[in-house]
């Protein structure tokens, strides 16, 4: 009786998993299609599918057009041309790029493909206005074939355009000369070298294919969710990549077992979960939480635990280990006049700054210049483990979570100073982070990133969830209120200029600490494990150890600027603050800039926070003497998403100067400035010679 | 003479092709041992064996006594095995003095974190005078500030010595030092090592091609082809070999006439 019973849960289980099991495969197989063609790790993905999703529903519910033009357009028109577009615009060019270049690039697509599919097709995620499938009244229609689960409209499209989607992409494959030579290419990397295949039209055809299938994914999977937002479509990437590992990235085949297999182990975890909790208590907090976060684990798992995937990260990728040197830093080669100009350049900005800031300014200003500081804290953490270590960590906001609700949760249950807490809640961080480094280090480069994404997003959808984190209910209602510090008889929430000024204070104590690290003897193993790991290991370099430092170095930091933002904004503020896609946004922007100089770290912090009242608002022509606040030309302001889409897109430059578009700048006008005072020092020599 | 380095048995395999079949070397203190074999034969591998940078299928590593075998690669490096590499491995974007200053600071141990927090980990009047003594040993001096980028092959493979010795080493494994240069640049960084050799007295282990080097620089030779040793003895006595002469030297000729044309 109970035995039947199980059976009978598993199979409905399975039903369950099914519809959205073949929607995965559908995208893992896509993620696989353009990594193999073309070695990039398309974390666009998500973004091309909110596209297509969000371009399907503008069409039926704006424009009121039929099912079938809506799906043409959006699926077959829109997405295989954002494909193209992209192959042809950049990844085409990167060809020979590191993989880890690419992934940045991706990323920073990621973050301005959404803002700007947003702007032009003047899309607003309004809540309440549910998506709608591809067959009509999809979700109230019940089919129940086996007499154990009801399958909706909706989910038997989503298993049969799957399904159809599938045996094209097998048709492609069997018949056309061009899929073919893409088949072989999947299959053996090597025969991308041989002569005779045309990389161009397969690398094509390959991200037509795989993004007409991300579009069709984010059409399909759309009715179920309530409101189509663009971050939700961001886990799609991680469920296609969590596929594509279980298929051990080597084949399609085994991408679509994937897929299908996470869609099954989803319904059958969440359908025999409560249950077990039933039993053991102990589970009970995980129920809600762990179900929406399965990808997550799932492929930080595969990844963490599975050494078939490591083994096979080594032979598949086609181009790990190809890391073109990054070029020296500007201020190495300087002339000295140069260095002098400089640093009386920067001591007199700041100084203009800080009297502005601490004596013009009014309150909304001397708020955006505190944000502004205390980002450029966080950003210092990317400087040490991007900047240093060179690894891309996306779980920033994580560690800088930890610190902000460290501080919370201490001063609301202990009452504790707000200061110390932040101290704690940095050394939690930078524990969390030294825990975490240990498994994703052997990962490396990629894999690194991809398990540290999952790691944020498993942070974002479980602990932050629970009281002793978050807050729980208590934060839904009241907020997670974080005081302000008071030192002896200073009151940091009196005046937020005394609280400007702690933030500048502990911008220098990290900013200089981040130098110390850089040209100690840390930082140079840092260095020199960057340049080539085995020949650092030969001079007796432990790089395990080298690198959870600077994972544990840079978690602490992120902890602390996120206890000081939770405390400049009286709120952790978590999922405007430090959510996963935030955290895509903060590495995006520091790489763009400059991502190994302390500088780098401050000027990102001055973007994320000035960008959009100065440029985008207009304030800055504002203080013109001609204009002011009535008067601007009507296009101000403009929309805050431009910044997504401007830095994001900046992150395109990425390959070319992975140093950094301000860094190059620098460097650029460093050299040149350089060569007119050597070569006006020679002059001078010459001419005392010939005077003699 | 008392063995510094003695391997028993190492065994490689690459997916099914054996690279290494059970090889059994010693080197002695202070002792200049060649390894030559064709390309292929498995010698590179070997010193990757030897250092844990691949892990062996069997076989084990004494180092001064000591079996290292399960040892990872630093601490196998600090325990007193130094090495240059057949391609190249240097770091980008340092200067050739910081190269020796790295391993410098970390030979030290003075990597703790919080010296370094406290601006104790920058390197100290001594530590760059003694790189700059070695930098003169091997006639780098003028090139010290120089970025590495900026550097000849030769150059290049210098600096990788110099590397090494500031761990100071008991062993060096050189992978092929001549690879790359011409006969004039080969005898210029023979006599270099020769001297620094004469003067630190730590072993080295030699893999190489240049005939000519190897039979003036080294006391002793191993030869080994298709991952199996087939000869070893006195450098001048293992050259004149027939099976070596066969085995390496007819390839070696082939080369230097398709190399002289
Ligand atoms: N990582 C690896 N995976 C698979 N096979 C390998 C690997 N490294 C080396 N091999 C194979 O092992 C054999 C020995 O290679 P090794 O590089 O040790 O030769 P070598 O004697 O150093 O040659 P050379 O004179 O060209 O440097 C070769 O057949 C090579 O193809
Ligand atoms: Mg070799």
């Amino acid at each position: 009786m109970i035995l039947a019973s199980f059976g009978e849960d598993l199979i409905r289980a399975i039903l369950q998993g099914t519809p959205p099991g073949t929607v995965y495969a559908l995208i893992g197989l896509g993620f696989v299609l353009t990594y193999k063609t073309s070695g990039v790790f398309n974390l666009a993905f998500g973004a091309q599918a909110y596209i297509s999703a969000a371009m399907f529903f503008k069409a039926r519910q704006d424009w009121e057009w039929g099912i079938v033009p809506a799906l043409i357009l959006s699926v077959f028109v829109l997405a295989p041309a954002i494909g193209l577009i992209l192959e042809r615009l950049i990844f085409r060019n990167l060809r020979t790029a590191s993989a880890v270049s690419k992934l940045v690039i991706a990323i920073g697509l990621s973050v301005a493909l959404p803002a700007l599919f947003e702007i032009v097709a003047d899309y607003k995620p309004v809540a309440g206005r549910s998506p709608t499938g591809i067959v009509p009244n999809g979700s109230s229609v019940f089919y129940d074939p086996l007499g154990v689960y009801p399958f909706s409209r909706d989910e038997l499209a989503q298993i049969a355009v799957a399904v159809l989607g599938m045996l094209l992409l097998g048709a492609i494959f069997r018949f056309t000369a061009a899929g073919l030579a893409m088949r072989a290419v999947v299959e053996s990397p090597r025969m991308t070298e041989l002569a005779g295949i045309p990389a161009d039209r397969i690398s094509a055809l390959a991200w037509a294919i795989s993004s007409m299938f991300a579009g069709m994914a984010g059409v399909l999977i759309a009715p179920r969710l309530p409101t189509l937002i663009s971050t939700d479509f961001f886990t799609l990437v991680i469920v296609a990549m969590a596929a594509a590992a279980l298929g051990r990235l080597v084949s399609l085949p085994r991408a679509l077992i994937g897929g299908l297999g996470l869609g099954w182990f989803i319904a059958i975890f969440r359908t025999f979960l409560p249950r077990w909790s039933d039993d053991y208590t102990w589970l009970e907090p995980f129920e809600d939480n762990l179900a929406p976060s399965l990808p997550f684990v799932v492929l930080f798992g595969v990844l963490v635990f599975w050494p078939a995937i490591r083994r096979s990260i080594d032979a598949t990728d086609p181009l790990s280990g190809v890391d073109p040197p990054p070029p020296a830093l500007a201020s190495s080669t300087r002339h000295p006049l140069l260095t002098m100009q400089t640093r009386a350049f920067g001591v007199a900005f700041f100084l203009l700054v800080g009297w502005l800031a601490f004596f013009r300014a009014d309150g909304r200003w001397v708020f955006l210049l505190t944000q502004a500081v205390i980002l450029s804290i966080i950003y210092l953490s990317i400087t040490v483990i991007t900047g240093f270590a060179g690894q891309i960590s996306l779980c920033q906001g994580a560690f800088a979570a930890i610190g902000g609700f460290t501080v919370f949760q201490m001063a609301d249950r202990y009452d504790m100073s707000v200061l110390l807490a932040a101290l704690i809640g940095a050394f939690i961080a930078a524990l969390v982070g030294a825990l975490l480094s240990l498994p994703v280090l052997r990962l490396g480069g990629v894999w690194l990133a991809i398990a540290t994404l999952a790691f944020a997003f498993f942070f974002d959808a479980v602990m932050v969830q629970a009281s002793w984190v978050g807050g729980g209910g208590t934060a839904l209602l009241s907020g997670t209120e974080v005081p302000r510090p008071v030192l002896g008889p200073i009151d940091f929430g009196a005046s937020d200029r005394t609280f400007l000024a702690l933030a500048i204070v502990v911008f220098i104590i990290v900013a200089i600490g981040v130098i110390q690290l850089r040209e100690g003897t840390i930082g140079r193993t840092l260095r020199a494990l960057r340049g080539s790991e085995v020949a650092a290991e030969s001079i007796g370099i432990s790089p395990a150890r080298a690198r959870i430092i600077a994972f544990a170095v840079s978690a602490f930091i992120a902890g602390l600027g996120g206890a000081l933002l939770s405390m400049q904004q009286k709120n952790v503020n978590y999922s405007t603050n430090f959510s996963p896609v935030a955290a895509l946004f903060w590495l995006v922007l520091v790489v763009s800039l400059s991502a190994r100089t302390v500088e780098g770290a401050g000027q990102a912090g001055f973007a994320f926070a000035l960008f959009g009242p100065l440029i985008l608002e207009g304030s800055l022509l504002e203080w013109l003497p001609f204009l002011n606040e009535d008067n601007l030309p009507s296009f101000f302001p403009i929309s805050a998403k431009w910044r997504f889409v401007l830095f994001g897109l900046t992150a395109i430059q990425f390959a070319r100067h992975p140093e950094g578009m301000l860094e190059f700048g620098k460097r650029r006008a460093t050299h040149k400035r350089n060569e007119r005072y050597y070569a006006r020092d020679a002059a001078r020599a010459a001419a005392a010679e010939l005077a003699q | 003479m008392n063995a510094i380095l003695e391997s028993h048995g190492i065994t490689k395999d690459f997916s099914g092709i054996r690279a290494l079949n059970g090889v059994d070397i010693n080197v002695g203190e202070g002792e200049r041992v060649g390894l030559i074999g064709p390309n292929g034969a498995g010698k590179t591998t070997f010193f990757n064996c030897l250092l844990g940078i691949l892990t062996p299928d069997a076989g084990t590593v004494q180092f001064r006594g000591n079996d290292i075998s399960n040892l990872r690669v630093h601490k196998r490096a600090r325990a007193g095995i130094g090495r240059t590499f057949q391609r190249i491995e240097l770091f980008s974007d340092t200067s050739v003095r910081e190269h020796l200053l790295i391993a410098e600071r970390v030979h030290n141990g003075s990597g703790a974190f919080w010296k370094d927090l406290l601006g104790m980990g920058r390197p100290t009047a001594v530590e760059i005078e003694r790189c700059d003594d070695v930098l003169e040993l091997l006639g780098l001096r003028e090139l010290g500030d120089e970025p590495i980028e900026a550097l000849s092959l030769g150059q290049g493979r210098l600096v990788e010595v110099g590397r090494a010795l500031m761990t100071e080493p008991r062993l060096l494994l050189l992978d092929e030092p001549s690879s790359g240069l011409d006969r004039e640049e080969t005898a210029a960084l023979a006599a270099t090592l020769r001297e620094v050799q004469a003067e630190k007295g730590f072993a080295i282990l030699l893999v190489e091609h240049d005939v000519e080097l190897v039979s003036k620089f080294t006391e002793r030779l191993y030869v080994l082809d298709f991952g199996s040793l087939i000869a070893q003895g006195p450098t001048a006595e293992t050259l004149s070999d027939p099976a070596v002469r066969r085995a390496y030297l007819g390839t070696l000729e082939v080369d230097s006439e398709v190399g002289s044309d």
